[in-house]
């Protein structure tokens, strides 16, 4: 097995200076021991260990139940670690203040499989709702709006609602949703998941893209075609625990 | 702050709008239990003032000896007035005695057979009426030691099953009004619930965009208001509407009864206001709080 040690110098510094405080500022995702057990007694993660720098590009790749899903929603406080540190860019959720939660969040920008996106609203009040509802005043939100909508290329389609938009089109919707905070990192749970593969390479073109202007990026597949040809960083989850964690890897082990 | 409570508000009429069917049933669900409540407030004040009524007629009769002399009736009366129970004191005479028994006998539609009578064979009377008719016994054995007291009717036994009636009823009522509240509160309740939990999905959307739990709870909480303002406005319009027709139907079913019920409109206003927008308010709030930050 190759260990995070091996696979990437920098990272080795970070987990063997373990001693000194989590807080880091050019981390924006660190993970301490973490261990997370459900209510009902299952165990979803066992001591994980995952420091993301910023500017990151992370596949988490792992069979269905293998904790990719609980880790995202660590992240964004949907859940509490069981035990162990969650820090998003320098905050650590377990100390987190519930009225500060959200604030986490805009830092956060998320992405689903299955998009969510509000049915009856357009493009562009989807992507508006996001600043809406967090209290942004209405001079700020039309140009951050049109900003992000132009990035994902949709502005073609702005005023159109997500039913008359293919798969791909509501995908980069929910991600210029995601964008619209100027989030430090996008969590991609299986982005492309619905999608056909030419698709699948759209939204994956775009997500690059956007890890190019300086977002991380961490995303939850299953596509071994589109992890084995990019050559990221790639974490590995089995039954809750990190097998494997290789920069410049493929989905499946090669030793 | 300003700015906040104007979002919620316009938040509040979108989403209201947006799922109209739904907050079109939730509305009508509210106008139903209110309409139920109101209908039993309604019927509990109407209870109440009749038995009222009908604890005010308990009357204390005492007749007077055909000897007593008008200063000695004079000093019963005022004897009797001074009692702390008494409310008023009526004295009858004999000839108005008569005159009265007349006017019921015509009033019936009976021969008035008094006529060939040579002389009036009824007794002047003292007709006591009381504060409160539980103190029957005291006022009936305090009047009938007086000398000029010829006897005290004594409806003892017909008080005290008109007074147990009375208390069981008052009883019922107040029960009644109580359950069918606690019914009206878990219908509208839930009802706003399953409006709330209709949207879930733009709740979910809204946590994961980092919206604060104001922003998520109070649009909701100001929708819960609307829908229970307009379904009391509805059921107040349904009751003025319904108010004439049934209070005439009232008067004409029981034969006039003088009921007072002029605070009942105010009381019912209040209470189907204060209900649905109270209920519409907590009901939305204990809806979102499931979907808040934990």
């Amino acid at each position: 097995m190759t260990s995070p040690e091996t696979a990437s110098p920098s990272l080795f510094g970070r987990l063997a200076g373990r001693s000194r405080p989590v807080r880091t500022s050019h981390d924006v995702v660190v993970l301490h021991d973490v261990t997370k057990r459900y209510p009902n007694g299952r165990m979803a993660l066992r001591d994980v260990d995952l420091v993301v720098p910023e500017g990151d590009f992370v596949f988490l790749v792992g069979p269905s139940g293998a904790g990719k899903s609980t880790l995202m929603r660590l992240l964004i406080r949907d859940e509490l670690a069981t035990q162990g540190h969650v820090v998003v860019d320098g905050d650590d959720l377990a100390r987190l203040r519930r009225r500060a939660v959200p604030r986490v969040r805009r830092k956060i920008g998320v992405v689903f499989q299955d998009f969510k996106l509000l049915p009856r609203k357009t493009v562009w009040e989807n992507v508006a709702f996001a600043l809406e509802v967090t209290g942004t005043p209405r001079a700020k939100i039309r140009p951050a709006v049109d900003r992000v909508i132009a990035l994902v290329g949709l502005t073609a389609q702005a005023a159109q609602i997500p039913t008359q938009l293919s798969g791909g089109e509501q995908q980069r919707t929910a991600i210029a949703r995601a964008l619209v905070h100027d989030p430090r990192i996008i969590i991609a749970d299986e982005p492309t998941g619905n999608l056909d593969p030419v698709i699948s390479w759209e939204i994956i073109q775009l997500l690059l893209r956007i890890n190019e202007l300086g977002v991380t990026i961490l995303m939850a597949t299953h596509d071994a075609e589109v992890v084995t040809a990019l050559r990221k960083r790639v974490v590995a989850l089995e039954e809750g625990r990190v097998i494997r964690d290789e920069l410049g890897a493929a989905y499946h082990r090669e030793d | 702050m300003v700015a906040f409570v104007l979002f919620s508000i316009r938040r509040a009429w979108q989403g209201f709008w947006r799922n109209a069917l739904m907050s079109l049933a939730a509305t009508l669900t509210m106008v139903l239990m209110l309409t139920l409540l109101a209908g039993f407030f309604v019927l509990q004040n109407v209870l109440l003032a009749s038995l009222t009524f009908v604890e005010q007629k308990v009357e204390v009769v005492a007749y007077v000896q055909n000897t007593a002399t008008q200063d000695q009736v004079n000093a019963l009366v005022a004897k009797v007035q001074a009692m702390p129970e008494v409310a008023s004191v009526q004295f009858v005479s004999r000839d108005q005695a008569l005159a009265n028994f007349r006017q019921t006998l015509a009033a019936q539609g009976r021969p008035d057979l008094t006529t060939s009578l040579d002389q009036n064979p009824l007794y002047a009377s003292v007709n006591v009426k009381l504060r409160d008719p539980s103190q029957l016994s005291a006022v009936v054995s305090a009047i009938g030691d007086q000398p000029i007291v010829r006897s005290v009717i004594n409806i003892q036994a017909l008080v005290d099953r008109v007074l147990t009636f009375t208390s069981v009823v008052r009883s019922a009522g107040i029960a009644i009004l109580g359950i069918v509240g606690v019914i009206v509160l878990f219908i509208i309740v839930n009802t706003i619930r399953l409006a709330v939990v209709a949207r879930a999905e733009e709740i979910e959307i809204m946590r994961l965009v980092g919206a604060s739990d104001a922003f998520i709870r109070w649009p909701f909480v100001f929708e819960g208001a609307l829908v229970g303002l307009l379904g009391a406005m509805i059921t107040l319009g349904l009751l003025l509407l319904a108010s004439q027709p049934l209070s005439q139907a009232m008067v004409s079913f029981f034969n006039v009864l003088p009921i007072e019920l002029g605070s009942v409109g105010r009381d019912t206003t209040a209470l189907v206001l204060g209900t649905g927008v109270g209920l519409g308010v907590l009901g939305a709030w204990v809806s979102v709080r499931t979907y808040l930050i934990r």
